[in-house]
């Protein structure tokens, strides 16, 4: 077992969004302005965990937990205002719809990109091609744009692209939901196979149901700290009684 | 710089791929397809061809070539320019999901319109042809001005798309600019149409030595100075240089204003 994923003391601060001028107007008349408003918002407030090869884990979380920032840290969209993040292995991020994907070329077109924007090359790509094909299952609406697409076909297409591709660490961020019974079976086959194979996933969602059939491991976010770590039975009752406790 | 060409190299095949994508799709759903990139510049020769040798006449020996010229390098250039402006805003979801290198986005919008703009430089041979215009051997010199012209325009690039990501004005303003930029640079003229006291003006726009060396490639058929090769490929590197160094050190803030 080696370790893929490992966050150190991890602090993540933002600026709020809203008082930054979006424009020059904006910014000469803040010039005048002497309380500028410029406010800074903790996401994470230093937290620290390891993720192993081979384990599923779950992050479950109320909304502006902090989920959402610490999966774009394993993504390394950005780095952490402080604290270190340390990944190994090659990230793939399931991507969304407008995102990675040009609605206008067909969904062929659309695996060489997106799996090219993964970081892999044409060739790897192509070795894979009928492979990603098969498992979305689309049949001759592979060669149609993908705006024609309804969200189930759409999301089997980027998973299968994303899992086809034989990443390292899997992120996958809610969207598991919306195919149906027998694609999220073949989802869940996948996902153990993944596990057997020594790969990591990290799985975040609202649903207490997905997260309990897919994880060995969830961590509960709250405010930017961890709240619990452990077996998914005992962090999801306690996730429950903080949603349903009185704010 | 040299982590540039790093970057480019280990992206080649992306860029590549999304150049190709920006073409495919402003093609997409017409007939004619891809076709429109060499008939939309042919069109637009032939109008200019004739009204300038019909209606409106010039005293410039075949006033079209000599327009054409350097009308399809500024075109490159105001394209290339206004479409990579918005390349970083236009792949905002994509920032925020994946760690990209940020340099794609705007090499390729220039890489798609370069394409382009050596596509239309067929049409424009079959209208030398068809007018029985001498072609000159300089046109093997044209790669010189064709580096310039791109690291040029790559400079502007990265900066106004860096620019354009923590002030939304920037693109409106490159619009503005490139309108008032076309008249100040040698297309519609060349410089010693102008009076003495406006050349010295014009000699600090770095459009005059790359728009001249097509010119002089073209329809001329002489090579220009070497002072004008110099200057028109040290402006192209200085301000790709200068260009990059903003975007390398903005990028990694990008990805929370975009």
């Amino acid at each position: 077992m080696s370790t893929r994923i490992h966050f150190e003391n991890v602090v993540q601060r933002y600026r709020v969004i809203r008082e930054r001028p979006d424009s020059l107007r904006e910014a000469f008349t803040k010039v005048f302005r002497h309380n500028s408003g410029v406010r800074d918002f903790l996401a994470l407030t230093g937290i620290s965990f390891a993720v192993q090869d081979g384990e599923i884990l779950g992050l479950i979380g109320r909304n502006g937990s902090g989920k959402s920032t610490a999966l774009k840290l394993i993504a390394g969209v950005f780095e952490p205002t402080s604290g270190k993040v340390e990944i190994v292995g090659k990230v793939a991020p399931m991507i969304e719809l407008g995102a990675g994907f040009h609605p206008d070329l067909t969904g062929r077109e659309n695996i060489v990109i997106n799996g090219l924007i993964l970081g892999f090359s044409r060739e790897e790509i192509m070795a894979k091609e009928q492979a990603i094909i098969d498992f979305a299952g689309l049949g001759e609406f592979i060669d149609s744009p993908v705006k024609q697409y309804s969200s189930g076909m759409f999301m089997r297409l980027a998973f299968s692209i994303a899992t086809e591709i034989d990443p390292e660490i899997l992120l996958i961020d809610e969207i598991l939901s919306v195919g149906d019974a027998e694609f999220q079976e073949k989802c869940e086959a996948r996902i153990r196979d993944f596990r057997r194979r020594g790969k990591t996933i990290v799985f975040v969602s609202h649903s207490s149901a997905s997260v309990r059939a897919i994880c060995d491991r969830v961590i509960l976010l709250d405010h930017g700290k961890i709240l619990a770590d452990g077996s998914p039975n005992q962090v999801i009752e306690r996730y429950e009684n903080l949603v349903h406790q009185p704010a | 710089m040299w982590q540039l060409f790093q970057e480019i190299h280990k992206n080649r095949e992306l860029i590549w791929a999304l150049a190709l994508k920006e073409l495919r799709v402003r093609y997409k759903r017409s007939a004619l397809g891809f076709i429109w990139a060499l008939l939309n510049p042919l069109m637009m020769m032939v109008i200019l061809t004739v009204v300038f040798s019909t209606i409106m006449r010039f005293a410039v020996d075949h006033y079209a070539i000599f327009l054409i010229s350097a009308l399809l390098p500024w075109t490159f250039f105001s394209q290339a320019l206004s479409y990579s402006v918005e390349s970083i805003v236009m792949n905002a979801e994509l920032l925020k999901k994946i760690r990209v290198a940020k340099s794609i986005f705007p090499l390729a919008a220039l890489v798609a319109n370069m394409i382009n703009f050596l596509l239309s430089l067929l049409p424009l041979l079959l209208i030398l042809v068809f007018l029985r215009f001498p072609f000159h051997w300089t046109w093997i010199y044209l790669p010189i001005p064709l580096i310039s012209l791109f690291f040029f325009t790559a400079g502007c690039a990265f900066f106004f798309a860096a620019a354009n990501v923590f002030f939304r004005d920037v693109s409106h303003i490159v619009q503005i600019v490139l309108s008032g930029w076309f008249y100040l640079s040698p297309v519609l003229y060349s410089i010693d149409f102008l009076p003495q006291k406006y050349r010295l003006l014009l000699r600090f726009n770095p459009m005059l030595y790359i728009l001249n060396g097509f010119r002089m490639a073209i329809y001329y058929g002489h090579l220009p100075t070497l002072q004008n090769m110099a200057a028109s490929l040290s402006l192209g590197a200085i301000t790709l240089l200068l260009g990059y160094s903003v975007f390398r050190r903005f990028e990694r803030t990008f990805v929370f204003y975009v």
